[in-house]
């Protein structure tokens, strides 16, 4: 390996960066020949600064003897407690409760989005770092990309959320005169599909990409576990024979064609944990 | 045993006459090396070293009904240690506690056992601790509460209740390997002090040694011949294989058992290990223990705790509560899970435990904590299921004892005590 032990000169900059200042760094924009001596001290003391502290705080640590161990350790879930809407305003939120309803509506065996508390999921999720794109990198430049690009909106999910139901909200009061949560199961499911298929537009807001935002956070309250607000006593994995966050089924690698016979289990457990009075 | 004794005369004898033949005698290689090996087997280190302290030293807090005592720096340093002790004063520390100028010890000093050192055993450990390294730490050894503050007669009073100085006397009727076996449990090992219920002072109670006792919020459990709550299932090899590994087939140590044996039984020699396995095998259960039956498995209380027990505990215990043999115990006839006092369980369900590490089985599996995720009750009813299910049959375990072991614990945990 034939390491270059001099420092780049100018030339060898030219040759790197074509069309660069022969002084120094590449020139960028708003910078001119005068600055860029400063520019290249600036770099090369902030490259060292960054040399040194990743040099220092990047120790991998050390463990002798046996692992580290403290009592009462761990990282318990923090669990969504109900109560009023945390994101949502109250009309929101009975929009929002509305739309789930009829994405999972109920029946006989097992309730609809909103008895699951899917709305509930999704306004905990929109107050949380999921609604204020903590993991998202949320920068420019804002282009318009294809779908397999995925979300590129300035807007916040939580934003987003907000803007899209104050759209479908003026739409239905402009067409029907009423509010969503007002219309029949027909014209809910109508609406709902013109939001799907593209043929219904939405002031500002696109309305096919809000139906399939809205489909599959609302999935994701109907079977996320019940510690974040919705899949209401685990109604979700009931209805789909999901066992839950168990852990082990040694006991039953062996055993074909039996029915498994435990109940589902949520993080923070299940009911049968309490004695049942008799 | 009489040899010794004229060994310990004979010693005696060179102390006073021979100063030079005590110089040369305290520089044997072969005395020092043994004073050290005994030192190991009374883990002088576990109460006389503070945690990452330098050994000896001084600085572990032994909590007690009656207040705190700290273990004294025991190193040869003049201000601050042993260094201007005499080799006699350290024998009437050891065998009647009673220290330098004539200051009694506390019993926390386990003083009650070791008072059954031989001489010739003292005087090696005595030896090995004068070629300690000085440390200068100053020690406030006595933090206990009035009266018991107050040593004269706090001591001399339990002195005479509870305290009979005397070298141990071997059994002759019992074999070589029994006497070495017992004269390490009740001497330099001083299991009893952890094993042994204590009376209300503090003190042993009379035939009850190694039934089991509750020091500290652990349960010491029964390590006699009893098949139920004692180790009377386990074979001589398979107590050998615990006190040298730290696990065997049944369980794993944990709390200050994984202590005692990381710095003390799993230094021990085997044929150490293999005597005190012969004493324990052969020392005597609870008499008449009252009659007890498995609480029935429709029980409300047991309903629940299957329940729980599935759900968190099965994963590495088993659903028929075998546990895996050397990584996670066995709770089926288990001695621990049946005892009288359930605290140890309570304790590991609520806020976790970490096994024992040894050179043989470094691995230290750790229990997790599950007091975030069980209620009082819910702990209650998981503990008392296990005590009563695959044919154990121990008392059931009360909601409220559990609210007041978990608030102790964490209020610990708080403080890093």
């Amino acid at each position: 390996m034939a390491a270059k032990q001099a420092p780049l000169s100018p030339s060898d900059h030219a040759e790197l960066f074509p069309g660069a200042d022969p002084t120094g760094v590449p020139a960028m924009p708003g910078s001119s020949r005068s600055d860029s001596g400063l520019r290249r001290r600036e770099l090369l003391t902030t490259t060292a600064v960054a040399l040194v502290f990743s040099g220092t705080t990047a120790e991998a640590l050390v463990v002798e003897g046996s692992l580290p161990w403290s009592p009462f350790a761990g990282t318990p879930p923090k669990a969504v407690q109900p109560g009023p809407w945390v994101f949502f305003t109250s009309e929101e939120g009975a929009t929002v409760e509305a739309l789930v309803d009829r994405l999972i509506p109920p029946d006989p065996q097992t309730p609809g989005g909103k008895d699951a508390g899917c709305a509930v999921f999704i306004d905990r999720q929109l107050a949380g770092p999921y609604g204020t794109a903590d993991a998202l990198y949320m920068r420019g430049p804002f282009i318009e990309g294809i779908p397999g690009q995925g979300y590129q909106s300035p807007l916040t999910p939580a934003a987003w959320y907000r803007q899209g139901l104050a759209a479908l909200d003026k739409y239905c009061r402009a067409t029907h005169s009423i509010p969503f949560i007002n219309l029949s199961d027909d014209q809910k499911d109508k609406l709902i599909s013109g939001l799907e298929n593209g043929s219904l537009k939405l002031d500002g807001v696109d309305g096919q990409m809000f139906f399939q935002r809205l489909l599959g956070d609302t999935r994701q309250g109907f079977f996320a576990d019940p510690v974040y607000g919705g899949n209401r006593d685990m109604v979700g994995w009931k209805m789909i024979g999901f066992p839950g966050a168990r852990y082990d089924y040694r006991d039953w690698v062996e055993r074909h064609n039996e029915r498994y016979p435990l109940p589902p289990l949520a993080i923070t457990g299940r009911p049968d944990w309490n004695q049942q009075k008799t | 045993m009489k040899i010794h004794n004229l060994i310990g005369l004979a010693l005696a004898a060179c102390v006073i006459g021979a100063p030079a033949l005590l110089a040369q005698d305290e520089q044997s290689f072969e005395k020092i090396e043994r004073g050290r090996y005994l030192a190991v087997l009374g883990d002088c280190v576990a109460c006389h070293t503070a945690p990452g302290g330098k050994p000896f030293a001084g600085g572990l807090g032994l909590e007690t009904p009656f207040g705190a005592l700290v273990g004294p720096n025991i190193t040869p340093d003049l201000a601050t240690g042993i260094g201007a002790w005499s080799e006699a004063d350290f024998w009437r520390t050891m065998h009647e506690g009673i220290g330098k100028n004539g200051v009694r010890l506390y019993p926390a000093m386990p003083y009650p056992a070791y008072t059954k050192v031989t001489r010739e055993d003292v005087s090696a450990i005595w030896a090995y601790l004068r070629t300690l390294e000085p440390v200068r730490n100053e020690i406030q050894s006595n933090q206990l509460m009035f009266p018991f503050n107050v040593r004269r007669p706090a001591t001399s009073v339990w002195n005479l209740i509870n305290f009979q100085p005397g070298v141990f006397q071997p059994d002759t009727s019992k074999s070589e390997a029994w006497n070495r076996g017992a004269y390490l449990v009740e001497g330099l090992g001083h299991c009893g002090t952890c094993h042994t219920q204590k009376n209300i002072t503090g003190g042993d109670r009379g035939g009850e040694a190694l039934q089991g006792a509750l020091l500290q919020d652990w349960y010491a459990p029964d390590v006699t011949s009893d098949l139920r709550t004692g180790i009377g299932g386990w074979s001589t090899d398979e107590i050998v294989r615990y006190l040298k590994t730290a696990v065997n087939s049944f369980g794993i140590a944990s709390g200050p058992m994984a202590e005692a044996v990381e710095h003390s039984t799993s230094h021990m020699t085997d044929a150490d290990l293999m005597a005190i396995a012969t004493y324990l095998k052969d020392s005597p259960g609870k008499k008449n223990p009252p009659p007890i039956t498995s609480l029935p498995a429709d029980d409300p209380r047991m309903i629940a705790g299957k329940a729980i027990y599935e759900d968190r505990c099965a994963a590495c215990h088993i659903s028929s509560g075998a546990g895996i043999p050397t990584l996670f115990p066995r709770l089926a006839n288990a001695p621990l899970v049946q005892s009288d006092d359930p605290t140890s369980l309570i304790r590991v369900v609520l806020a976790g435990s970490r096994a024992g590490a040894t050179a043989a089985a470094p691995t230290a599996p750790a229990m997790p904590s599950f007091a975030w995720n069980l209620n009082d009750q819910q702990v209650a009813d998981v503990v008392t299921y296990i005590r009563n299910a695959w044919g154990n049959a121990a008392q059931p375990v009360q909601a409220g004892d559990v609210g007041k072991l978990r608030d102790r614990l964490q209020r610990q945990a708080a403080t890093g005590g």
